[in-house]
């Protein structure tokens, strides 16, 4: 078990010091959770989203600044995408009657689960597991276990109590549909993934349409694992159950934008060795192609901003601050994009129809 | 006085920001200079025209190193001096001071930032608050603002500008008759000439930044036309090589902040305009990225992570 490194505060690196002198290299990494959490808050006190859990997740909430309006948008758009590319997926649980598994891994201090739990997909949701490094997870497991608002949406405790203290240190979460599960991600999937599927009380069944959601993540990782983490839960699914996934994050850093941001985040300790094989846009579905998935599709955020959000959105957004770094806006949102594959048993191709939905005609 | 000018430009040459005492006086000399200035300055080539420049202070300092010192090389910048980079304080100084110094050989047009509204968004008046405790030096600054040129022309046939056009200013005289010392509005001419581009469009469009519009190639050729002028030189936006040129060359985009806000990884150039009004584009590289530039505490650059 790593040891807590991990400050409890959000600022990125260069206000933390002490953790530049920190022996343990994934600091920075996990650190990287801090920046996610305050850009939702931000984006959702500006009133970009509509987010009542984003708060709870971030430590002092009341003093942390808002992010620039750059980073709004980028959050605002990401998370729309994402959104519906998850409704879109209950959505298809519905029209057949079954109900739906969501992986998130890497999740950090996401509250998608609370947002769904919340909304009208509630009860498709069979299982909501998140899985992270028990630093993070531990810090997780914390905050909702001291805040009623966010324990009351877990469902019943099915965590055999007293095991859970001893074993894991309290790192981790289960309830009838709510699983909170450390483990390094970058390990051979078999053992560091075993609880998802172990033989007795497996947290997911394998005949359960699932999405993995992998935001600001994979990129983090050696490309080797990652692949191997994708073939690995493509193996679990094949003949059985639709498997999703959703990767967003940054690529195509070989231009000098991008060499600029590999330098500004090394600086802070971070790498990003999982975005070396993906140069351009094109080359994005080739992560799920190869690890077994048989379809995917990748848009770039700048194109989503302009081709998926609608013209009454846009409008809303456009009075909510004052923006003057449109070319900036478009040089950054160029350079993330979210990809998603697919992989469905014969008989079920339907499902390949899962899509971020195109706005009708005259809605641009 | 011309003694204590050099010492101060040395001063701030080291990015050392002036007494709140020294900047009252500096402002208020400059504003008698500027308030003589027309709306359109004219000036003889050969000059060097600069755009944005945002406070990156020691990429500032790259600029002169590129283009040659003050007063031997003429310099026009196209504003945006503030807001965005670390240093917009010593940044707006030294160009003051330099105005103030060689008032003929520096040519200061006011840019869209140039503004106590978008200060307080982009960082500049946060900075003054922050390194004089007060806001007094943001406002002695911003009451500058109001004084500065809203465009230049060269030697009659190039007219530099820190957005573009307005549909409502098809000459250059009427934009010579406007009342430019306000704070720059949120809509109309003069509002126009800070905030509009030029875009691959027929005619004129609304502009994605909510300020300003957008003109295609036909307007600025009917401007050209009209004022007898063979070139537009502008800023306002980002242009990964230093510099664009538009519409068969008629339009020229002038971009003079490297790695723009420590993120974006362009070049900046600036245009040296010959006695003959012959250009040549002059690409330079942000300063090292290093302890003297980038402050100790200062958030970093922001990504989605």
């Amino acid at each position: 078990m790593r040891p807590h490194t991990i400050p409890n505060s959000p600022f990125p690196r260069s206000f933390n010091e002490s953790t530049h002198a920190s022996s343990d290299p994934d600091a920075p990494t996990r650190a990287t959770d801090g920046d996610a959490s305050l850009a939702r808050l931000s984006a959702v006190r500006k009133g970009y989203l509509n987010d009542d859990f984003a708060a709870l997740f971030v430590p002092r909430a009341h003093l942390q600044p808002n992010r620039a309006p750059l980073i709004n948008i980028g959050t605002w758009v990401r998370t729309i995408a994402i959104d519906r590319l998850v409704d879109q997926w209950l959505l298809r649980c519905e029209d057949q009657g079954v109900q739906a598994q969501i992986v998130s891994l890497g999740a950090g201090s996401d509250s998608r689960f609370w947002k769904l739990m919340a909304g009208s997909h509630a009860s498709t949701l069979a299982k909501y597991v998140e899985v992270d490094f028990s630093e993070i997870t531990g810090k997780k497991a914390m905050t909702i276990r001291k805040d009623r608002t966010l324990n009351g949406y877990l469902g019943p405790d099915t965590s055999p109590q007293l095991d859970n203290l001893s074993a894991g240190g309290g790192t981790g979460i289960s309830s009838s549909v709510y699983n909170l599960v450390p483990a390094d991600i970058r390990c051979p999937p078999d053992e560091a993934l075993s609880a998802l599927f172990t033989p007795d009380t497996p947290i997911l069944s394998k005949t359960v349409p699932t999405l993995l959601l992998f935001e600001c993540v994979l990129a983090y990782m050696p490309p080797s694992d990652s692949e191997a983490l994708l073939a690995w839960f493509a193996a679990q699914f094949t003949d059985s159950a639709p498997l999703g996934a959703v990767v967003y994050e940054m690529f195509g850093l070989e231009d000098s934008f991008g060499k600029m941001m590999i330098s500004n985040l090394k600086s802070r300790g971070v790498s990003l060795p999982g975005v070396v094989p993906y140069k351009d846009q094109a080359s994005l579905p080739n992560r799920f192609t190869k690890t077994g998935f048989s379809r995917s599709q990748a848009w770039t955020l700048k194109d989503i901003r302009k081709e998926y959000i609608e013209a009454e959105e846009h409008e809303r957004v456009s009075t909510l601050e004052l923006v003057d770094e449109i070319e900036e806006i478009d040089l950054v949102l160029s350079h993330y994009a979210i990809t998603s594959g697919i992989l469905v048993p014969q008989g079920l191709e339907r499902w390949f129809a899962w899509d971020l939905p195109k706005l009708q005609q005259g809605q641009v | 006085m011309g003694s204590d000018l050099d010492r101060q430009i040395e001063m701030l040459k080291a990015c050392k920001p002036l007494p709140e005492a020294d900047v009252k006086t500096l402002c208020m000399k400059a504003r008698e200079i500027l308030i003589e200035e027309g709306n359109v300055q004219c000036i003889d080539a050969p000059v060097t025209i600069c755009g944005d420049i945002h406070g990156q202070f020691w990429d500032m300092l790259e600029l002169f190193k590129t283009a040659g010192d003050c007063p031997q090389t003429s310099y026009l910048f196209m504003g945006d001096f503030v807001d965005r980079g670390y240093f917009s304080v010593e940044t707006f100084l030294l160009l003051l001071a330099m105005k103030v110094r060689w008032p003929d050989r520096v040519c200061l047009i006011r840019g869209n930032h140039e503004s106590r509204q978008i200060t307080q968004v982009y960082g500049f008046y946060d900075e003054c608050t922050r390194k004089y405790g007060s806001p007094t030096v943001w406002r002695y600054c911003t009451d500058v603002f109001d004084y500065l040129s809203l465009g230049a022309i060269i030697d009659g046939r190039v007219f530099c500008v820190h957005g573009g056009l307005s549909p409502a200013l098809p000459s250059l005289d009427m934009i010579r008759g406007l009342e430019r010392r306000v704070e720059v509005p949120h809509e109309g001419p003069m509002c126009d000439l800070l905030w509009s581009d030029p875009d691959e469009i027929n005619g004129w469009g609304l502009s994605p930044r909510g300020a300003g519009f957008l003109f295609g190639a036909e307007p600025t050729k009917a401007f050209l036309h009209n004022n007898s002028l063979d070139l537009i030189s502008r800023a306002h936006q980002l242009a990964m090589e230093g510099y664009k040129l538009m519409f068969e060359r008629m339009i020229v985009t002038v971009w003079s902040a490297p790695n723009y806000c420590y993120r974006c990884g362009n070049v900046a150039a600036v245009l040296e305009l010959d006695e003959h009004l012959g250009q040549e584009y002059k690409v330079f590289e942000h300063a090292p990225m290093d302890v003297r530039s980038i402050p100790a505490r200062r958030p970093p650059a922001e990504y989605f992570l």
